[in-house]
């Protein structure tokens, strides 16, 4: 894939919701354009829709105008969007990411099973040490402090090297410490696999470590793509 | 994914939700387990009174109930029936319409086992021409007639205490307390009928109704008493002399004023319908049993669904396709569901045992377990159902986990 080649390509990109009072905009997107690796910091006002536009990229929702096109092809249909995620997307949410009856190894190996990855057990139990919690890999996520599960959840994320990493606010649950590392773990690992990296956060810490900046904003007029190239 | 770990996941979730699991798997159990219970016992009973029936053909006793009657006769409980006179016995058996007659007397007992007086033709009675005979001896041999000699049916013999050489005293016998009262010598054992009858302690009719003559002769001195012969008969067997004949026979007893005849086997079929419409309430209690476990089974699979939300939605962000997360839902209540139905099964077989076991006691009569696989109906409707609305509640659980996790 060459500089000239973009991964991910969005345009006019608008999301609504049908509420009793009328139509709710939740997201404008006027455009975007990312290559693989890159990292992108997604900020804004509460409201003005970080987590919508996670939620589009990961074919969870549809637009309601615009396009997103991802390695020169628009984003599955519903049906197949089971399958897209499975392959192309890892998701890592503020929290309560890992399936609370099952213990950490577990959550891995399901997501792993899901995805289709080859040697799941080994590459588990690799990104579990790598990430410094492969002693509590028999732990149930009840068991285990909230920097230990976002741990765990991008673990989890990247079990299957995905193109497309999303992350919604993975640390504003965390302390700082815990927040730096998270935040580092989750730069490096999406560096090494060369994911498109997508940080949604409001948190200027986070958003320094980001070399491209996404700003949202709940006018509409306003909106647009304020980030620009490092 | 593999089938594997759809089964993981499923057992996972219902052993870690172990209250709920257990609480559908119970009420299921015993919903379950009362439906094949109740069809067994009433199918088993039954079959095992017809089976009592069988080598009855015709009875002939004293005018009153002719469920009295049978119940007296065949199945040996109830308040016995007044007696008929000896002539009317001689009568019958000199009647051309008759092939046979057996008279027997009823009203003694011996610790609660029914002291039978009768005649050596009973040993003749057979429940179908080419049988060999109904009534047969293992140990021992057949009373002589005129002698205070007793035979044990089987289960008078298992368990009255009573051996073959033995000497006992009857209840009337006791009462009586005079000199002409004598102890019977058990003489013989009889083999099993798998009836009523096994309960029964067979002694010469004659013997019994010198015994009762006495008895009268004590209590009701100042009374006169009959001019005839003054000997009874409570009820007498009648094998006719063909089949026409025993339609014949009993068209004239129908004006009789003292006597009836019933045909036992139609007579107990009568009877079943009148036990017939208790099942029929009773099975409607079952039937609401059932649909209240149901709804109960509903009730918790909804529920811990819609506790498992949050799940759901981040195994649709992971991947897991929507017709998987539905099927691991379904998997789980149809699990559930599946114990409870066949832990059931087994609660009322063993339930049914149960009660066979102490019908068996106090009647002997003998139930028979159909092997018809009939009472799994209940299981299986309670199954399909049951797993069908769980695909539903699945199937809802699974469309309201579209809506996107933050
Ligand atoms: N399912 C929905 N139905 C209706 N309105 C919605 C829905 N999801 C989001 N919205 C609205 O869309 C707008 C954007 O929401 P979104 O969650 O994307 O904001 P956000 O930038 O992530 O906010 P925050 O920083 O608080 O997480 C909000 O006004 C929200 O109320
Ligand atoms: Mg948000």
């Amino acid at each position: 894939m060459g500089l000239s080649n973009p991964l991910l390509e969005i345009h006019g990109l608008r999301k609504e919701y049908m509420q009793p009072g009328g139509p709710v905009q939740a997201l404008y997107l006027d455009f975007l354009e990312a290559r693989a690796g890159d990292a992108i910091a997604v900020t804004g006002p509460s409201g003005s829709g970080k987590t919508t536009l996670l939620h589009l990229l990961a074919a969870l929702v549809r637009p309601s105008q615009g396009s997103i096109r991802f390695d020169g092809r628009d984003l599955p249909a519903a049906a197949y969007s089971a399958r897209w995620r499975a392959l192309s997307v890892g998701y890592v949410f503020q929290e309560m990411n890992l399936l609370p009856d099952f213990s950490l190894l577990e959550n891995l190996l399901i997501a792993a099973e899901i995805s289709g990855v080859p040697r799941a057990f080994d590459r588990s139990l690799s990104l579990l040490c790598r990430l410094g919690i492969e002693d509590l890999r028999y732990r149930r996520p009840a068991k285990l402090s909230l920097g230990e599960q976002q741990r765990a959840a991008v673990a989890r994320a990247v079990l299957h090297a995905p193109p497309l990493l999303l992350a919604d606010e993975p640390t504003a649950s965390l302390d700082a410490e815990n927040a730096g590392i998270v935040m580092n773990l989750l730069l490096e690992l999406a560096a090494e696999s060369k994911s498109l990296l997508l940080v949604a956060t409001h948190d200027e810490a986070v958003k320094k470590r980001f070399p491209r900046v996404v700003e949202l904003t709940k006018n509409i007029e306003k909106t647009g793509q304020r980030g620009n190239l490092p | 994914m593999k089938s594997s770990t759809k089964l993981f996941i499923a057992s996972r979730h219902l052993r870690s939700r172990a209250f709920q699991t257990f609480s559908v798997v119970a009420v299921v159990a015993f919903s379950v387990g009362l439906a094949v219970a109740l069809f067994l016992v009433s199918q088993g009973l039954q079959l095992g009174l017809v089976h009592a029936v069988e080598p009855f053909e015709l009875i002939v006793g004293a005018k009153g109930s002719p469920y009295q009657l049978l119940l007296n006769t065949v199945f040996l409980q109830d308040a016995p029936i007044g007696n008929i006179g000896w002539e009317d016995y001689a009568e019958l058996s000199d009647d051309v319409r008759v092939g046979s007659a057996v008279p027997l007397g009823f009203g003694d007992s011996y610790r609660g086992y029914p002291i039978i007086g009768t005649v050596s033709s009973l040993l003749d009675v057979r429940v179908r021409p080419s049988d060999p005979p109904w009534l047969r001896i293992t140990q021992g041999r057949w009373f002589e007639e005129g002698r205070f000699e007793a035979v044990l049916g089987a289960q008078a013999a298992a368990r009255s205490g009573l051996r073959l050489g033995d000497g006992f005293r009857t209840s009337h016998g006791i009462v009586a307390g005079d000199e002409h009262s004598e102890e019977y010598r058990v003489v013989g054992i009889a083999e099993t009928v798998q009836g009523p009858w096994d309960r029964a302690i067979f002694v010469p009719l004659e013997i019994l109704q010198s015994v009762h003559e006495h008895e009268h002769e004590g209590e009701h001195e100042s009374e006169s008493e009959s001019e005839g012969e003054g000997k009874e008969v409570t009820t007498v067997l009648v094998h006719p002399a063909s089949y026409a004949d025993a339609y014949r026979l009993a068209v004239s007893y129908q004006n009789d004023s003292g006597k009836q005849l019933i045909f036992p086997a139609q007579t107990a079929i009568r009877l079943f319908a009148l036990i017939g419409r208790g099942e029929a309430f009773l099975s409607i209690v079952v039937y609401a049993v059932e649909a209240c476990a149901l709804l109960t089974t509903l009730l918790v699979l909804y529920w811990s669904g819609a506790a498992r939300s949050r799940e759901r939605m981040l195994l649709r962000v992971l991947g897991l396709p929507f017709k998987t997360l539905v099927f691991i839902s379904w998997l789980e209540g149809t699990i559930a569901l599946s114990t409870g139905a066949f832990l059931g099964e087994l609660l009322g077989r063993a339930g049914a045992h149960a009660a066979f076991s102490l019908l068996g006691e106090a009647t002997a009569i003998q139930p028979t377990v159909p092997l018809t696989l009939q009472e799994c109906l209940a299981p299986l409707v309670l199954l399909s159902v049951g797993s069908l609305s769980t695909l539903a509640v699945a199937w809802r659980d699974a469309r309201n986990s579209e809506e996107p996790p933050r």
